[in-house]
């Protein structure tokens, strides 16, 4: 006979039960219960010692209190699970900060970059970057700006001291002789020079964007600074128009300014191109009536561009009459300040951690 | 270029209002940059490209008026009324090319005084100083026609050999001599050298010249600034009148070695229409008779040609396809004829266009197209998008870059971008010394911009060094820039990493705030990262010296991490801090990358790890031990890594405490404690023997 009566303890689970109020007691129930050494178990053990008839009938009862105990730790289960867990949730002071690494944060300079390179690349334009050290050739005179002219004062350049018998035997990046016919060692004063490069190596069609660091003796204060960034573009090929260059320039303008922008393209003179033009928006400060951000004319310079010069095809021995093409070029600078509203060019490479935390 | 609304008007009808003109002028490229109302007037202020000499007056900007309002332009007749050639002048021109046209008029009998109000306030609206009406006359004409002129005091015109003024006059157009002097109206002595055109003026030769005798001296810079003892002053009776065609080429380079530019030297640089030349000088005579009573009693020219004609070929067709839009051939016949050019139809679908010779901008079939676009305007072209095949091209180098960036914000870094060109002595300062050769920059502008850095590092010292004084505790940052040097005749630019840490992290832990002092510990685990995900499996860390530990991927030293002394930090303004750096040549780790990634089968059989806290001395380098273990492991013993360490009260002093993991699995079988077991205690007893070892 079993030392245990299996009805006491029918009559005690319910009690047990109705008291046990965690995790923890419920597990230490179910153990003293259903464990490998617990109570059905040993009950299940007497089985054996009983005699014959009277195990069918009390071998139906152990199953019976095995399988009620077993609902009742499972409906506990349900009942605890809850109410635990609400109880965690509202014991956490939310107001305590966060625990998780912080991220680096990319300069914003690369950032619209990037994001502008991506646009052009969504487009089936490919990015190539060039030296930033280049040839009176690649950065003048193939472009069509004359060295001895009017049109070259915009572009005040930084000249490399080299000894003049060394230049003729100097080596660009890419081991384009620096010799009489290309000229002096100077930084680029613009990404430009790359059209050169490209259009030299590469047959069109052509859909290139560049972006890179370019380089002007200008004195430094908050809207100029002696080094800065430019993204250039240029796209040749058999029958590219004028009109060509104005969709493409609208739906990066848009892209990167929003849909609601107003555009307008300015005649202007850049030697490398013609026709040429200054690409305006209206103004995202005060939507074009008039502000200090755009000198309250309602539009904001950003972009310069036109259909290539026949004399930069003719420079890089393309036939002018087989090719057409446009080019543009922006200043990156002048995009990141409009855009994130910085007034201070030398914000961006001062890299105080409080600015470039915010981008 | 300032111009106003009613010196326009003189010029040209205009019916709309100065603010739609200004708008008109602007999309039509003059671009109006600011437009004022003052004294009755308004001020436009035009920006002119350096391709339109043609602009900078008066009367150019009215032409361009009448062709984008749809009026004429009003004719200007000048009716010389003294129309005397004389013997009393002789232009010598030294070089044509330096000089192709110089025109003079000798006017007697000027009254010399103050300008009426109507001129004088007209000169200031545009921002030019009233002077005398002889002065305002000639600038006045500068600003009306485009071509300057200068008013010479004619009495002053003294020969040195006679002293006083000798009829016939000399005029001289010459290259200046080295070492000469002239002292410039502003007051200024100038050293002139060959560079220099300068006007003089002499005796003439046939009368009294001796040898080896100076028989002229400079009496204006050419085409920039007349001298001071010839201006015109109030005493002036007699006046020289130059108008005259200066190489433009010439002119740049004087006014860029005098350092000196003027309305003059602005306009002859950007060429001078020859037509103008005769018209403003006539126009300027006419104005000095009825406004200070002057006669022009004699006038002389040299260089004077007719001008070629220019003729250009204009495809119809070939407009509407560069620009994208149909225009009609009489629309662009209408545009053409309205800014003066001629057309006439040469061939099939082919116009013969005839150019004015003032428009010096344009010399090809393309310079026309640009007109047609500007006049017809560019708002009126649609937006198309070329049909450009696709490509797939891509940058690998760009994408490597933009690889590494985002891992490194990704652990933490913020991207800075500095300047490219150091001072020379930040070398020095950040004791950064270097096999290759900096660059020079030939023209900075401040110390500051003297070369180009052959390394990323001093300029990432300032940048901790800013942070630092703007009280930030903690500065991680990197830059992926070029750097340059020069080497065995070459020029080098390459693709550099530089990292630096600096202060101590905050990390807010549930255990709460732990202070992570930045070590050289942390750039090694930032770039351990780097490799792994740039697919680079053998690399090391090298000692270099103290404060160096170089950085190798396969055999190739790539880069190396740096930790400044204190002189090199106090040059940089760093005090009591350490900066842990690190700089690598991206062009020379490149070859070590490996993108391509194979997956390694998940293990199938459970692996036994055992962990070994063993205390040490510090010197034992914990490269050895590790090394010591995966020896004595066996091919069992698949993974070894050191995964806690301690150093303080609760060890001796001059020992470290190591705890590391070590991992037995096999491919074929589940392993067994027993089999594992006795694989640990021989590693155990291998470190207590080699290493003097005790196991805590």
């Amino acid at each position: 006979m079993p030392n245990i009566d299996i009805d006491a303890v029918k009559a005690q689970i319910d009690a047990e039960i109705e008291k046990i109020n965690s995790a923890p007691a419920l597990e230490d129930f179910r153990i003293k219960y259903l464990g490998r050494k617990g109570i059905v178990a040993q009950l299940t053990a007497s089985i054996p010692n009983l005699i014959p008839h009277e195990r069918q009938a009390f071998g139906q009862k152990v199953n019976t209190l095995k399988n009620r105990i077993a609902s009742l730790v499972e409906e506990k289960q349900k009942t605890l699970v809850e109410p635990e867990r609400q109880a965690g949730a509202g014991g956490v002071d939310m107001g305590m900060p966060g625990i998780a690494q912080d991220l680096g944060r990319l300069h914003p300079l690369t950032q619209v970059i990037d994001e502008i390179c991506a646009i052009f690349m969504r487009m089936g334009f490919s990015i190539v970057e060039g030296p930033e050290i280049e040839t009176e050739h690649n950065n003048f005179t193939g472009l069509n700006i004359p060295l001895e002219h009017p049109s070259r004062d915009v572009f005040d350049t930084f000249y490399l001291k080299l000894a003049s018998e060394r230049v003729s035997q100097l080596t660009g990046s890419t081991g384009k002789l620096a010799n009489r016919q290309t000229g002096k060692l100077l930084l680029r004063s613009h990404t430009s020079p790359v059209q050169i490069r490209v259009m030299q190596s590469r047959k069109p069609p052509l859909a290139v964007v560049v972006p890179g660091r370019v380089y002007r003796p200008d004195a430094v204060d908050a809207s100029h600074s002696f080094m800065f960034h430019q993204i250039e573009g240029f796209m040749v090929d058999k029958n590219i128009a004028f009109s060509d260059l104005k969709g493409v320039l609208t739906i990066l303008a848009k892209a990167v300014f929003g849909k609601e922008i107003k555009m307008r393209f300015r005649p202007h003179f850049f030697p490398f191109t013609e026709p040429s033009a200054e690409v305006d928006i209206s103004c995202i400060i005060c939507k074009g009536k008039g502000c200090s951000v755009c000198g309250r004319k309602g539009w904001l310079e950003i972009l310069g561009s036109g259909m290539i010069h026949p004399n930069v095809f003719k420079n890089v021995g393309y036939g002018p009459k087989k090719y057409t093409g446009f080019a543009f070029g922006m200043g990156v600078e002048r995009i990141a300040m409009l855009k994130y509203g910085i007034n201070d060019i030398r914000l961006f490479f001062e890299n105080d951690m409080r600015f470039l935390k915010q981008f | 270029m300032k111009v106003t609304y009613n010196w326009l008007k003189d010029f040209v009808e205009i019916k709309i209002a100065p603010a739609a003109l200004a708008e008109k002028l602007t999309m039509a490229g003059l671009e109006v940059t600011a437009l004022e109302e003052r004294g009755g007037d308004f001020i436009f202020e035009i920006e002119v490209t350096a391709n339109r000499p043609d602009y900078l007056s008066v009367i150019g900007i009215a032409r361009e008026v009448a062709a984008i309002t749809g009026r004429k332009l009003k004719i200007v007749t000048t009716s010389p009324r003294h129309h005397v050639t004389s013997k009393a002048l002789i232009i010598e021109i030294e070089d044509k090319k330096d000089c192709p046209l110089y025109t003079a008029k000798i006017i007697n009998g000027v009254k010399v005084g103050p300008s009426p109000e109507w001129l004088s306030k007209r000169l200031e609206l545009v921002g030019c100083r009233s002077v005398n009406n002889i002065v305002d006359i000639t600038n006045y004409i500068l600003f009306t026609y485009g071509e300057p002129l200068h008013a010479f005091d004619l009495d002053k015109l003294v020969s040195p050999l006679a002293g006083y003024p000798v009829i016939p006059l000399e005029i001289i157009v010459r290259r200046a001599r080295q070492g000469e002097k002239i002292i410039t109206i502003d007051g200024i002595e100038r050293l002139l050298d060959e560079n220099i055109l300068v006007i003089a003026s002499g005796l003439n030769r046939r009368t009294g010249e001796q040898a080896n005798r100076r028989t002229d001296m400079p009496i204006a810079l050419a085409g920039i600034m007349g001298g001071q003892d010839t201006e015109v002053s109030a005493v002036t009776k007699n006046i020289l009148l130059e108008a005259a065609i200066f190489n433009p080429v010439t002119i740049r380079r004087g006014r860029q070695k005098l350092g000196l530019q003027s309305e003059s030297s602005y306009r002859f640089e950007r060429g001078i229409d020859a037509a103008s030349v005769t018209s403003a000088s006539a126009a300027a005579a006419e104005m000095m008779q009825e406004l200070a009573g002057g006669i022009c009693v004699a006038q002389e020219a040299s260089g004077l040609q007719k001008p070629v004609k220019k003729s250009l070929r204009l495809d119809i067709s070939g407009v509407s396809q560069t620009l994208g839009v149909n225009i009609p051939a009489a629309k662009i016949k209408s545009i053409l004829n309205s800014l003066d050019f001629k057309v006439k139809a040469a061939a099939k679908n082919t116009f013969s266009v005839e150019v004015p010779a003032r428009r010096s901008d344009v010399n090809l079939e393309i310079d026309l197209v640009e007109e047609i676009a500007r006049i017809y305007a560019y708002g009126s072209i649609p937006e198309t998008l070329p049909a450009a095949p696709l490509q797939a091209a891509r940058n690998g180098e760009r994408e490597l870059v933009a690889f590494i960036k985002e891992a490194l914000v990704g652990l933490g870094l913020n991207e800075v971008i500095t300047y490219s060109l150091i001072a020379e002595s930040w070398l020095n300062d950040a004791a950064f010394a270097s096999a290759a050769e900096p660059i020079a920059i030939l023209n900075p502008l401040s110390k500051e911009q003297e070369i180009l850095r052959p390394a990323l590092l001093p300029s990432l010292l300032r940048c901790v060094a800013y942070n630092l004084n703007q009280k930030q505790n903690y500065i991680n940052i990197f830059e992926i820039a070029k750097i340059f040097s020069r080497a065995n005749g070459q020029v080098n630019e390459e693709l550099t990493l530089g990292i630096a840490l600096c202060g101590a992290k905050p990390l807010l832990l549930r255990g709460g705030l732990v202070r992570e002092e930045a070590s050289f510990l942390h750039l090694k685990g930032i770039l351990e990262i780097l490799f792994e995900r740039l697919g680079t499996r053998d690399y090391q860390f090298k000692a270099d010296g103290a404060a160096q530990i170089g950085v190798f991927a396969g055999q190739q030293r790539v880069g190396s991490l740096r930790q400044p002394q204190k002189p090199a930090l106090e040059k940089f303004e760093i005090k009591n801090k350490d900066v842990f750096l690190l700089e690598i040549s991206l062009e020379k780790f490149f070859s070590a990358v490996n993108l391509q990634k194979r997956l390694v089968p998940l293990a199938v059989y459970p692996a036994i790890s055992r962990d070994i806290s063993l205390v040490l001395q510090e010197g034992i380098p914990a490269e050895d031990v590790l090394g010591a273990i995966k020896a004595q492991g066996g091919p069992l013993l698949r993974e070894v890594k050191i995964i806690d360490y301690y150093k303080g009260k609760q060890i001796p002093s001059g020992h470290k405490s190591l705890t590391v993991s070590c991992v037995y699995r096999s491919d074929e079988r589940t392993l067994t404690e027993t089999e594992v077991n006795p694989l640990q205690a021989a590693v155990v007893d291998a470190l207590t023997q080699k290493f003097n070892a005790q196991i805590r």
